[in-house]
């Protein structure tokens, strides 16, 4: 079964399910606190650091954030908190 | 215990990476599942990064074949602080020992402030509250503040109110004092003249003035009688009210020595310790002569909260001197002795604005190889007292 027939069924069965779609499709989840703080769940990776933007890979495309003071509070494998003034958040 | 927490709890280094890819390197440390904190990036190639020590040796393959540069710029947490601990036991016990005698001495009441006095004495007001408990050194629990207000408030009549506050260590003791003239004006009485002056205005609000402008007075000599006559013409005694104002005249006498013992440093400096716990005082350390050494101290106070736990550490800078006797220029010490007459004026209630004259004579004092300045002014205040019947 190739990658994109097993994403097509886990989206059929979390809809049947009404399950979280993150959880089944490993979907990147981006949790905003005001334009203080924010948190990455799921993403694959650390593309770009700086204080004015970070930017994180996950399945769906790049999360880029921007802003001032921009800093990593926490980074793990499958999180990563930030906490600055946020100002933009693209998926592109 | 938050994550944080509990990273400090097993200890964590602050490392500083220094090269190209960081990014990739980061990625490359959260695939082993490391955790990292309070990642900041400084610079384009600079990145500091905080993680737990036993991660700390789980880089060194990742760091392999690249051209990242790693240090450790510091170390924390409780594993750190244990280690320091064991090579200086006798510290840690002392630690120990210094927080439990602080928390124990934070029982008890080491400091009283009193607020909001205007005429009473403070030593007469504290004394007062030391006999109604309120003392330095009791312990807390045995206060009884509403007791120490109700006794104040017995013992000072002229108080309106009085309240008592135990806050840490200090107790605050704020009060009110009435206005006792007014209080007393309600009763029937005279004004008297509360020191000798010649009499230049006289203004009687109520009752029958007994001298006139231009008549000197002596203290004591009524001014204002309580005898007046309502508005039906009728004789009434009542509450003299009115102003006597006189040209008073106040003398004050300074003296200085012709000779100065000028302090010159000999080179030799000491230096002690001074560990103040409450109302001990423990010296570490010699001390020495202070007309052989010129002292200076610098405190530490050590603050719990708002309020102040009663442990002061000082260290006083011994200087040796030897004392030279210099000269001084009579200018200079006449100087000096009319600047003490007139120290001597104001604490007797001058104030150099209300000076209407002022003359002041130098002499010298022969035995004691000084001068005397005594200055003499004449002021114009109000000299009426009002004394009940």
């Amino acid at each position: 079964m190739g990658p994109v027939m097993n994403r097509t069924l886990r989206r059929r069965l979390a809809h049947t399910l009404d399950l979280p779609a993150a959880v089944l499709l490993d979907q990147a989840t981006i949790h905003l606190m005001g334009d203080a703080e924010a948190r990455i769940v799921n993403h694959r990776g650390l593309v770009q650091y700086t204080s004015l933007c970070i930017k994180a890979r996950s399945l769906q495309g790049m999360i880029e954030l921007t802003g001032e003071d921009l800093e990593i509070v926490s980074f793990s494998s499958s999180e990563m908190k930030i906490a600055g003034r946020i100002r933009q958040v693209v998926l592109k | 215990m938050t994550s944080y927490g509990w990273m400090w709890w097993q200890g964590y280094v602050t490392v500083r990476l220094r090269g190209p890819g960081l990014e990739r390197l980061l990625n490359k440390i959260a695939d082993l599942d490391i955790g990292l904190h309070k990642v900041e990036r400084l610079t384009a190639d600079v990145i500091i990064i905080r993680l737990r020590v036993r991660d700390f040796r789980r880089l060194r393959p990742l760091l392999r074949g690249t051209r990242i540069n790693v240090s450790i710029l510091d170390k924390h947490g409780a594993a750190f602080l244990i280690r320091k601990f064991r090579l200086r036991a006798f510290f840690a016990v002392g630690l120990v020992a210094s927080v439990l005698l602080i928390l124990y001495l934070g029982n008890f009441l080491w400091f009283i402030e009193v607020t909001g006095l205007e005429t009473l004495p403070l030593e007469a007001l504290k004394m007062a509250a030391e006999e109604l408990g309120l003392r330095a050194g009791t312990a807390k629990c045995q206060i009884q503040p509403r007791a120490v207000e109700a006794g104040l408030m017995k013992r000072f009549p002229s108080l309106v109110w009085a309240d008592v506050r135990l806050n840490g260590v200090k107790a605050e003791i704020r009060l009110g004092e009435g206005d006792g003239l007014q209080s007393e004006y309600g009763t029937s009485g005279q004004i008297y003249a509360k020191k000798d002056g010649l009499v230049t205005e006289i203004r009687a609000l109520r009752g029958t003035p007994q001298v006139r402008e231009g008549a000197t007075v002596r203290q004591g000599d009524l001014l204002i009688a309580g005898v007046y006559s309502d508005a039906r013409g009728q004789k009434q005694f009542g509450a003299a009210q009115g102003i006597v104002k006189a040209r008073v005249w106040y003398e004050g006498v300074g003296e200085t020595a012709l000779l100065r013992w000028e302090p010159i440093p000999t080179g030799r400096n000491h230096t002690q310790y001074v560990l103040s716990i409450g109302p001990i005082t423990i010296p570490l350390g010699r001390s020495y002569a202070r007309d052989s050494h010129l002292v200076e101290g610098k405190d530490w106070n050590l603050y719990l909260g708002r309020a102040m736990v009663p442990i002061r550490w000082t260290r006083l800078e011994y200087q040796e001197v030897e004392r030279v006797s210099i000269r001084v220029a009579d200018q200079e010490a006449e100087r000096a002795a009319y600047a003490l007459a007139w120290e001597s004026l104001m604490a007797q209630g001058v104030s150099r604005e209300a000076v209407l004259e002022e003359r002041h004579r130098t002499d010298l004092i022969i035995d004691g190889d000084g001068l005397r300045v005594t200055v003499q002014v004449e002021v114009q205040e109000d000299i009426g007292l009002f004394l009940s019947q």
